[in-house]
């Protein structure tokens, strides 16, 4: 697209690969093109082979779409892998969450026709395992035992004095109303039910629970719940509500791919549309939407290949990489229209214009790539895959644009390109009075005549935006991933609106470890007992005490003396006359009881401390006094209930028993049940290992929401908690469950975002310092992508949008995008300075031809990303329309702030005098040699850790590195005038 | 489950030989003389039980209880059989924190059993009234039915086998209602009649619970599952008891079965 004629100047060793391949490539185009072709092909083939017929090449990797957010961690994560252990420890499953509302009936869903429904649903819901769902194994699928429904858990009434009854809540389905609202007044007596299987506030409102072996199978159990709901007759105003986070990721599964199915092709469409207003011609439109497609499926299959999953970014990529592949083609082409009239002559016209544009696209290639390639900086393994791929793509888009689009040219008769040609000389004409160009061409007085004003603006946008990004939210949370409408959302809304919260975080709290020597132990044990020793039992106390301290002598552990210590006592009751029976019955129970000092879940103090840790959790509040935590369970809950139950039923009872051993008993009552694996779900029961035995316990905290931040506010009232109030004994705590693992992986990426924007700044810092071979050009071409990018979060912060992962994301690919424009405006400008004289000469020719490319090129990749708009996840509609306003952004602040700039700079920037070798300008070597430390110690960092070290070293450097291009720049082949690389590398 | 189930915990009378015609049985005379073997063993008897739970992460639980039983003195039926109502005495003594829990049942034929429950810590006699005999024994995988034995006339028995040691029987509940099984199947040995092995199905044919008596010894005449083991295969759960002391015929008196001897137990039969 360029017009303006270049000095003709020597040609650099960039330039002469790029005239040698083209030289080659408009030889041999068949060959250019049998190549792309059979590569692609051949590349699809060892990806769609293995995907569509999964067992034919068992050694080639097939399509796996992963849809689990604790992919977002690396599965060796520290946190993922407690998480999991802590989720084994405690048998917790992940969750169908099945709601049923009614709230056209006066008793809402107590009634006998919803009760009925519930109970059948249930029933069904217990056949889900096995081969119902086509599984192999008889277990896999709906864990029975756990499932909760008012048919399948239990309940404890008084019935009458001295008498509990057990029964379930619901053995069948009620026939009469007093039957169904009596399933509710039962329920809602049961903390552990009131809030979580029950609406606490409403009648209208029931959850069910239905527990899976494997996260995996919740699509198919919850299709089947679903069609056995559609079989109902409809009446009574029953709605139900599936959902879960297994649910919502299978469900974003299907979305993904519908979002590749539909967004990529319209891209595609919109590309195709916008470069036929701007060009007119198919057959020029034609050769990069060819580049754009083999770039996509290359792409896409080596993704397959090398075994990586297609993940929400990685989903993404071909979208990405659409509009970036037919930027460099349209340069080409267009350039080579505006020779071709010259010459008339395909390939000499062919060489002149890759001649000319080799190196910007080379570079304009290269610091896209770096944008992305930085994203591997992250600490997060889809962002990674993400980036490096669209990374591979970017130069596989440069690889096929220099090749196959020459070669294509070369395939159009001379007669039609001289048409062509003709027409586009036309369109031309008319361009220049068009009404862009008329708007361009004042706009370009305009950053001359205004340039202190246009300065003045971006300095306020500057600070502006400075308050918008202090007011950035970091929050995410993946429901709200499908838009407001979806099914999920809608459930989610509906049913945390009735609960406590469907979204579940774990707390796990542990005793902090024992000092096992058995010796040390022994001391206070036999103080201990001594001190409870009476008249009768004293005699038989002392014989214990004896062989305790005889039995710690070789005991490795507290336990194992206290094992050997109540065999010997047991031997005793079995043998002894039965006089002294009683005696030894007493310091029994006193050895009993020093076990029970190492169960810390058994103390009431502990179990106390827990509960009001809950009240204090249950307090917190989000905007607008939202509760947070709408419920949570916990082993305290489960004691004090069975207490109230076992003691007549009275408020008055739902309180601790007062020793552990009356805990211990309450709870045996609790596992004499239908459900008697519940309590492994509260606490850890192992007595082959004493040191975890009921001394680790999971808390279930249910939140209203899953954003993270919801999370965060938390565990912070949890860490205050503790701090005021530390915990009996010693217990340590430690979050786990999928709403934790959202926080964590989020606050890898804030901050591992950072690095890598840091990252791929420096980056391309120093390609355009080495591009310009001047420090002062380097940085000025990255003033308007740094405003662009200030411009983007200050709006993101001001507008209240949530700073989540593809936003996060964003800031590293648009830096690689929009540095494009400030290459291309700032190299012509330079030529244009050289061939005009002065700044205000090149002004108006700048804001002709190099303008309207830069403002063609912003719309059709501005406009190629609108269409994820239409994409049915959130995400990707937040990359589309930030990408959209990042490269149109981008286009305004390279067409206005660095003229202006350059006006102000003119003297400095066109100082033609002196070397042009980087190493005789101190300035610029400096400059250049403290970005590559910065590089250097970033990376490091990244894989290091925190490496306090290298900052020192990287501070050494920098004086060292300051002298060296001092002495360098002093040298005597400095000295002289103009130097051997005179045309700067520059386009 | 008549007799499958905690099979050794009582015992059983076996006062002849085994009659010659056992091969020609019906399936109702194979089950009622396996439920006599199996917790009809002499008029009472004691044993001493350690039953260890062991989950599917190897992690274990123990308790160890001792078991008194009396059989309520009545007529026999045609068959031979006084088989009524029975009197159990479950004393806990381990773990340390519910030693002296007591745990007593009336086991009626004709209507719901009564069971009492005595925790120490809290002071406490407690009534139970459960309709349902399908819940835990104290947090095992065992269920109350299993220990004291499942009527016969609940279900509907077929004999669908007969192998050279065993009568194979498929026992179909009459109310499905009050049981999660959709029916078991019973592997009695010929010899003993003992229940060897038992097998839980639920309404879609797979089985997920079973019960294997492990050990058999003859004990004063009366052969008796030594250690036996309920299997839960939907959560890889397992308990096995393991029976010692085992005694029958201990002069034991219907009196001590009752509420007041819950806080006084009778250490008599007990040590």
């Amino acid at each position: 697209m360029s017009t303006e004629n270049h000095r003709e100047h020597e040609i650099t060793p960039t330039e002469r690969i790029g005239v040698g391949v083209t030289d080659t490539c408009t030889r041999k185009p068949r060959l250019v093109t049998g190549i792309m072709v059979a590569l692609t092909l051949m590349l699809g083939l060892l990806a769609g082979v293995p995907s569509l017929f999964p067992d034919s090449v068992p050694m080639l990797n097939s399509l796996r779409v992963d849809t689990d957010p604790e992919n977002m961690l690396a599965p060796d994560e520290p946190v993922r892998m407690y998480h999991n252990e802590a989720k084994r420890r405690f048998g917790l499953s992940d969750i169908v969450v099945l709601g049923v509302v009614n709230e056209t009936n006066p008793d809402g869903v107590y009634n006998p026709e919803t009760l009925a429904e519930v109970y059948e649903l249930t029933e069904y819901a217990k056949t889900l395992h096995g081969e119902a769902i086509g599984e192999e194994d008889p277990e896999a699928g709906v864990v029975r035992i756990d499932l909760i429904a008012p048919s399948t858990v239990d309940f404890i009434e008084s019935a009458g004095v001295g008498t509990v009854r057990f029964d379930w809540l619901m053995p069948a389905p009620p026939e009469t109303r007093d039957e169904a609202l009596a399933v509710r007044d039962r329920s809602r007596r049961i903390p552990f039910l009131n809030g979580t299987m029950i609406a606490d506030e409403t009648d209208e409102a029931l959850c069910l629970y239905i527990p899976l072996t494997d996260k995996h199978l919740a699509h198919q159990v919850a299709g089947k719940l679903q069609s056995k709901i559609d079989g109902f007759a409809g009446a009574g105003g029953n709605e139900y509500y599936i959902t879960g986070l297994p649910v919502a990721e299978d469900t974003f599964g299907v979305e993904m791919f519908k979002q590749m199915a539909i967004s990529a092709p319209l891209a595609m469409v919109v590309i195709f549309l916008l470069m036929w207003i701007f060009f007119k011609k198919i057959t020029l439109i034609v050769p990069p939407l060819i580049v754009a497609m083999v770039t996509s499926i290359m792409t896409m299959a080596l993704l397959v290949i090398s075994g990586k999953t297609v993940h929400i970014m990685s989903s993404m990529i071909p979208i990405f990489i659409m509009p970036i592949a037919v930027l460099d083609a349209i340069h080409i082409i267009s350039d080579f229209f505006d020779r071709y009239g010259e010459t008339r002559d395909r390939k000499a016209t062919l060489v002149a214009v890759m001649k000319e544009l080799f190196s910007p696209m080379l570079y304009t290639s290269l610091t896209t790539t770096a944008g992305f390639a930085s994203l591997a900086l992250t600490p997060i393994p889809p962002v990674q895959v993400f980036g490096i791929f669209v990374a591979i793509g970017v130069m596989l888009a440069w690889v096929w644009t220099i090749t196959f689009i020459p070669a294509a040219i070369m395939f159009i008769p001379e007669s039609r390109l001289a048409d062509i040609a003709d027409a586009q000389e036309k369109a031309h004409s008319a361009e220049s009075s068009s009404l862009m160009a008329r708007v361009l061409a004042r706009l370009g007085g305009l950053t001359f005549r205004r340039a202190v004003f246009i300065l003045a603006a971006a300095v306020v946008a500057v600070v502006v935006s400075g308050y918008g990004i202090s007011r950035i939210r970091i929050n995410d949370n993946p429901t709200k991933w499908f838009e407001p409408g979806h099914p999920i959302r809608v459930a989610d809304r509906v049913l945390n609106k009735h609960f406590g919260g469907t979204y579940m975080g774990y707390l796990e709290l542990s005793s902090s470890p024992i000092e096992g020597d058995a010796g040390v132990y022994a001391g206070g044990l036999v103080d201990r007992l001594s001190a409870g020793f009476d008249a009768d039992s004293a005699g038989v106390g002392n014989l214990l005490t004896n062989e305790i301290r005889r039995l710690s002598e070789d005991a490795q552990s507290p336990w194992s003396l206290l094992d050997s210590a109540q065999a010997f006592v047991e031997n005793k009751l079995d043998t002894c006359p039965d006089d002294e029976f009683d005696a030894w019955d007493r310091v029994s129970d006193q050895l009993g009881a020093e076990r029970a000092r190492f169960e810390t879940f058994k103390q009431p103090e502990t179990l106390r401390w827990m509960r009001s840790m809950q009240d204090h959790l249950e307090t917190v509040l989000a905007d607008a006094d939202r509760q947070v935590v709408g419920k949570s369970n916990s082993l305290a809950d489960i004691v004090m209930t069975v207490h109230r139950d076992l003691l007549g039923g009275t408020d008055d009872q739902y309180r601790f028993p007062d020793s552990p051993a009356a805990v211990a008993q309450c709870l045996i009552q609790y596992q004499s049940s239908h459900r008697y694996t519940d309590l492994d779900h509260f606490v850890m029961r192992d007595a082959s290992a004493p040191e975890d035995h009921f001394r680790r316990s999971a808390l279930w905290v249910q939140l209203t929401s899953g954003d993270n931040r919801d999370m965060e506010a938390v565990t912070r009232a949890l860490d205050d908690y503790i701090a005021q109030n530390p915990p009996p004994g010693g217990i340590e705590h430690r979050w786990f469950g999928l709403t934790y693992i959202n926080v964590i992986w989020q606050d890898k990426m804030v901050s591992g975002m950072l690095q890598a924007f840091l990252g791929s700044f420096l980056v391309v810092l120093f390609m355009m310092i080495v591009l310009f071979r001047s420090a002062l050009w380097g940085i000025l071409s990255m003033i308007p992508l740094t405003l662009t990018v200030a411009l983007i979060y200050g709006l993101i912060g001001l507008i209240g949008k949530d700073y989540d992962m593809p936003v996060a994301v964003l800031s590293s690919l648009s830096l690689g995008l929009s540095v494009d424009y400030a290459i291309h405006f700032l190299a012509r400008s330079r030529n244009m300075h050289r061939s005009r004289g002065s700044w205000k000469a090149s002004v108006s020719p700048m804001f002709g031809e190099p303008a309207l490319a830069i403002t063609r090129n912003a719309i059709v990749v501005g406009f190629g990303f609108l269409p994820l708009l239409a994409a049915p996840l959130v995400p990707y509609q937040t990359v589309g329309f930030f990408i959209a306003a990042i490269l149109l952004t981008a286009g305004a602040s390279t067409l206005l702030l660095l003229p202006a700039l350059i006006r102000f700079l003119e003297p400095w920037l066109f100082d033609e005098s002196g070397s042009r070798a980087m190493s005789c300008r101190c300035g610029t070597c400096i400059v250049g040699s403290l970005v590559l430390v910065g590089l250097v110690v970033i990376n490091l960092n990244q894989f290091i850790g925190e490496g306090s070290q290298i900052r020192y070293i990287a501070l050494g450097l920098i004086p060292v590195l300051a002298i060296g291009c001092f002495v360098a720049s002093r040298r005597r082949g400095c000295a002289g005038g103009k130097s051997v690389s005179e045309n700067g590398g520059t386009p | 489950m008549n007799a499958l189930s905690i099979v050794g915990i009582c015992a059983l009378l076996f006062t002849g030989n085994a009659p010659d015609d056992a091969t020609n049985l019906g399936v109702n005379e194979i089950v009622e003389r396996s439920n006599h073997v199996a917790y009809y063993a002499s008029d009472d008897g004691r044993a001493r039980v350690e039953m260890e739970i062991t989950d599917d992460q190897g992690r274990t639980r123990n308790r160890r209880f001792t078991i008194l039983r009396w059989d309520e003195p009545g007529e026999a039926d045609e068959n031979g059989y006084s088989d009524h109502d029975q009197r159990f005495y479950v004393y806990f003594d381990k773990p340390a924190d519910i030693s002296k829990m007591v745990f007593m049942v009336h086991k009626h034929l004709g209507r719901d059993d009564d069971r009492w429950l005595y925790m120490p810590s809290l002071d406490l006699v407690k009534r139970i009234a459960a309709t349902d005999k399908r819940t835990s024994f104290v947090g095992s995988d065992f269920f109350y039915e299993d220990v004291s034995g499942r009527r016969l006339e609940d279900d509907v028995h077929e004999l669908l086998e007969t192998t050279e040691n065993y009568y194979k029987i498929k026992n179909t509940p009459i109310d499905r209602s009050l049981v999660e099984f959709d029916h078991y199947i019973m592997w009695i040995h010929k010899g003993t009649f003992l229940p060897i092995t038992v097998e839980f199905y639920d309404e879609g044919g797979n089985k997920y619970r079973e019960y294997k008596a492990e050990k058999v010894e003859e004990i004063d005449g009366h052969w008796t599952v030594t250690q036996s083991s309920m299997h839960n295969l939907e959560t890889g759960s397992k308990t096995v008891m393991s029976y010692s002391e085992v005694e029958y015929d201990i002069g034991l008196d219907g009196d001590i079965f009752t509420e007041r001897y819950l806080r006084k137990p009778p250490r008599k039969f007990l040590r």
